[in-house]
């Protein structure tokens, strides 16, 4: 069994925000929902300030509160790591939300067709929609995966269900990197099997000194990060962060 | 032995014009209610002030579950004054006994009521969790325990306890004949069977008290084992939800207990030695209640990390600032309304007072301007703006919490001299106190207690919210008021 794993290399990282919008096309996301999200922050006084950048996808924590609360196991662990929503079981309470301490999760507040970037309904778009599926009906992210066959990619294009980062299961269950992973210009991003020693996470991780957010909480993040630090309370967020729906 | 009377006791079976005209009101809330629930199935949980935390900045549990906790918060009330004064034999609290047993049970529909409009897919939310249920999960204890296993129980308990009444009026001829034969199912009253009777009452009381505890601190987990939400992780949780849900309570059962006692014109049975032994009671829990949130502030503040420190200055001096002030007023002045009583007696001092009409315009003025505010907010043609506050300056809020207070203060005279008027202030003020503390308990640690950068967050809750919770109070109000018309209140006394 594989076991899962990203780090993400603050050095490397330049605030392009790429992943962000790969994994929104990718998987369709709604407005307003950021599996991946990029902090921007800035640290020290004037004139001698310094600007850096943390991505944020879900943790897909090894004890994970979220998957411990979960009153119906819709949020459960696969067993290569990755933390899954079936979104045929989910019955919306939140309260994986409220559990998780890095605010990875998304309710489908609105149906998600009235809630997309584009509306695939549009007259002027007819010539180029029709007859394709709409980015909430993706068939892919539709699929059943893994040994149990649940739903779990996509995270649920429905209203009033919990979804999150997937890892990007239907790209990895094909031997894919998820698409932030892909997607990144500036090689910031990897993703592997950390089981294999000779797999590119295990390699970096074992040459440069890593750290996982809020390590002390136990919850056992699977994605571990280098070259930088965890956030302060001198690190100021340099923008207001409210996206609302 | 009790005899024959010939109309069935305590108004039951007799229809008042004010009778019905409470039952219309009532449906019209409840209607209401619905009306605003059809909206949220219709369009989503956008509907309501809820967003998610982090990124969206706002609060994924609100108004809906801050209700839920209190709803069962109140039922510990009936179950728990049952079991007491069947375990210590307080043989005089003995009337409020059933108003407590019903209180419980119509709570515990509630609460079950309003898990439903929380949850974004109701229908797999019955279905799923039958199926799929986790015992892992703190929402198991929640929904079994609490829900099913407390509610079960006191339905037992509530129809054992009945059963003596029910035997009683069967023999009296009444359109209600066959109902209250079937409840008696063939008990007698005789005086073996009333023996055997007390006995298996005595025993399930004795069982309902640890499982009352129980529950009460599941309730308490679902919050207090959560390390990633700052002011939630804490041990205190579990033992304050017990002490909250007693206050909230007795605090609506001395409400319920004096409505009653004036309805009825039960001066007789429901003597003032109940308020008393009530009063006190709650006087005692809030003194338990207050030393809890002292305890809590001193170590959050204190060493806290901080995140902590940020959460608990939302709380004393930050956008919460004036919900937690006012509950935090709320409790010091029910305590002081219920000891007040006392003081005449033990201190020769006049209390000093306002002008009662005076009083009563402070208090409309709260009343009235805090109404046109809610409607101003929430009026449905507004939509929520992104991270927006309220669109009122924040000494508003303040003048109105004042007036309040004033307005309470000047009831000081009266509350001196009777112990039923203290008791029915005391009981409102600490519900007040409970909704809000609630509130302060699910709401801050989601958008102020985020551990990564995020900022602060925000909630408002919307007119949906509001009309579904209002619907609720509607309908435990419509469940008491159709079952005093076909079930006596109070046990039916002795003949002597
Ligand atoms: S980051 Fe949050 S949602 Fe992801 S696995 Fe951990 S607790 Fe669950
Ligand atoms: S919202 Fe869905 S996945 Fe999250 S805890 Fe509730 S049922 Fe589980």
């Amino acid at each position: 069994m594989p076991k899962y794993a990203m780090v993400i290399d603050l050095d490397r990282c330049m605030g392009c925000r790429a992943c962000m919008e790969a994994c929104k096309v990718e998987n369709n996301t709604p407005t307003a929902h950021f599996w991946m999200y990029v902090f921007r922050f800035e640290e020290g006084h004037y004139p001698n300030t310094h600007v850096w950048f943390l991505p944020r996808p879900c943790m897909h924590c090894d004890n994970a509160p979220c998957v411990k609360v979960c009153p119906v196991g819709a949020r459960y662990k696969r067993e290569d790591g990755l933390v899954a929503t079936d979104w045929d079981r989910c019955i919306g309470c939140r309260y994986c939300e409220v559990a998780c301490p890095y605010g990875v999760n998304f309710f489908n507040w609105k149906d998600p067709r009235k809630n997309a970037y584009l509306d695939w309904d549009d007259a002027d778009l007819r010539p180029r929609t029709d007859g394709n599926s709409p980015p909430y009906r993706n068939p892919d992210l539709d699929r059943r995966y893994g040994k149990e066959g649940r739903r779990t990619a996509g995270g649920g294009r429905l209203r009033g269900v919990i979804e999150k980062c997937t890892f990007c299961v239907h790209r990895v269950e094909r031997g894919l990197k998820p698409a932030c992973v892909a997607n990144c210009p500036a090689f910031a991003l990897l993703f592997g099997d950390l089981e294999d020693p000779a797999s590119e996470v295990s390699q970096v991780l074992k040459r440069k000194p890593s750290f996982r957010l809020l390590e002390e909480l136990g919850t056992e993040p699977r994605v571990y990060y280098v070259g930088g630090h965890p956030p302060h309370p001198e690190s100021k967020p340099v923008e207001e962060i409210v996206a609302r729906v | 032995m009790a005899t024959r009377t010939e109309t069935l006791p305590y108004g039951v079976g007799r229809f008042t014009a004010g009778w019905w005209l409470l039952l219309a009101v009532l449906a019209v809330l409840v209607g209401w209610g619905l009306y605003a629930y059809s909206r949220q199935l219709a369009e989503g949980l956008v509907v309501t002030g809820l967003r998610d935390i982090g990124s969206m900045a706002g609060a994924a549990w609100g108004l809906y579950i801050a209700f839920d906790i209190y709803f069962v918060g109140v039922s510990f009330a009936g179950i728990t004054m049952a079991a007491l004064i069947r375990l210590l034999r307080l043989e005089e609290l003995r009337p409020v006994s059933r108003m407590a047993e019903l209180l419980t049970i119509v709570a515990l529909i509630l609460a079950a009521f309003s898990v439903l409009p929380d949850l974004g897919q109701p229908v797999r939310g019955i279905v799923n969790l039958l199926r799929y249920a986790r015992p892992q999960s703190p929402f198991f204890g929640t929904f079994t325990l609490v829900i099913s296993g407390y509610l079960f129980a006191s339905l037992v308990y509530f129809y054992l306890d009945g059963r003596r009444d029910a035997a009683l009026l069967a023999r009296i001829p009444s359109p209600l004949q066959g109902f209250y034969r079937l409840w008696a199912a063939g008990y007698r009253d005789t005086p073996a069977e009333r023996e055997r009777h007390h006995r298996t009452a005595f025993w399930l009381a004795i069982a309902i008290v640890p499982l009352l505890v129980t529950a009460h601190s599941t309730l308490g987990f679902v919050f207090g084992i959560q390390s990633g939400r700052p002011g939630w992780f804490s041990t205190l949780q579990a033992p304050a939800f017990v002490v909250m849900a007693g206050v909230s309570g007795i605090g609506l059962l001395l409400v319920i207990a004096a409505v009653f006692r004036h309805v009825l014109g039960e001066r007789e049975r429901l003597h003032e030695g109940i308020f008393r032994w009530l009063g006190g009671l709650l006087a005692l829990l809030v003194l338990v209640y207050l030393y809890f949130t002292v305890a809590e502030l001193l170590t959050t503040t204190y060493t806290g990390h901080e995140v902590e420190v940020r959460l608990t200055l939302a709380l004393l001096n930050g956008p919460y600032a004036w919900l937690f002030w006012v509950s935090m007023g709320a409790l010091v002045l029910a305590l002081a309304s219920l000891v007040l009583p006392y003081v005449p007696s033990l201190v020769p001092v006049r209390v000093p007072s306002f002008q009662p009409a005076f009083a009563r315009a402070a208090g409309l003025a709260a009343a009235g301007a805090g109404l046109v505010l809610m409607i101003y907010r929430h009026s449905p043609r507004l939509v929520p703006v992104a991270g927006a506050g309220g669109p009122e300056p924040e000494w508003v809020g303040w003048v109105l919490a004042g007036l309040a207070v004033v307005f309470v203060l000047s009831w000081f005279p009266l509350f001196a001299r009777s112990v039923v008027a203290a008791g029915v202030a005391g009981g409102l003020l600490v519900n007040v106190a409970a909704v809000g503390k609630r509130l302060l308990i699910v709401v801050p640690s989601q958008t102020h207690g985020t551990l990564l950068p995020y900022g602060p967050g925000s909630y408002t809750p919307t007119w949906v919210e509001y009309s579904v919770v209002a619907g609720l109070f509607a309908l435990g109000t419509l469940l008491y008021t159709l079952f005093v018309k076909v079930f006596p209140i109070m046990e039916v006394a002795e003949e002597r």
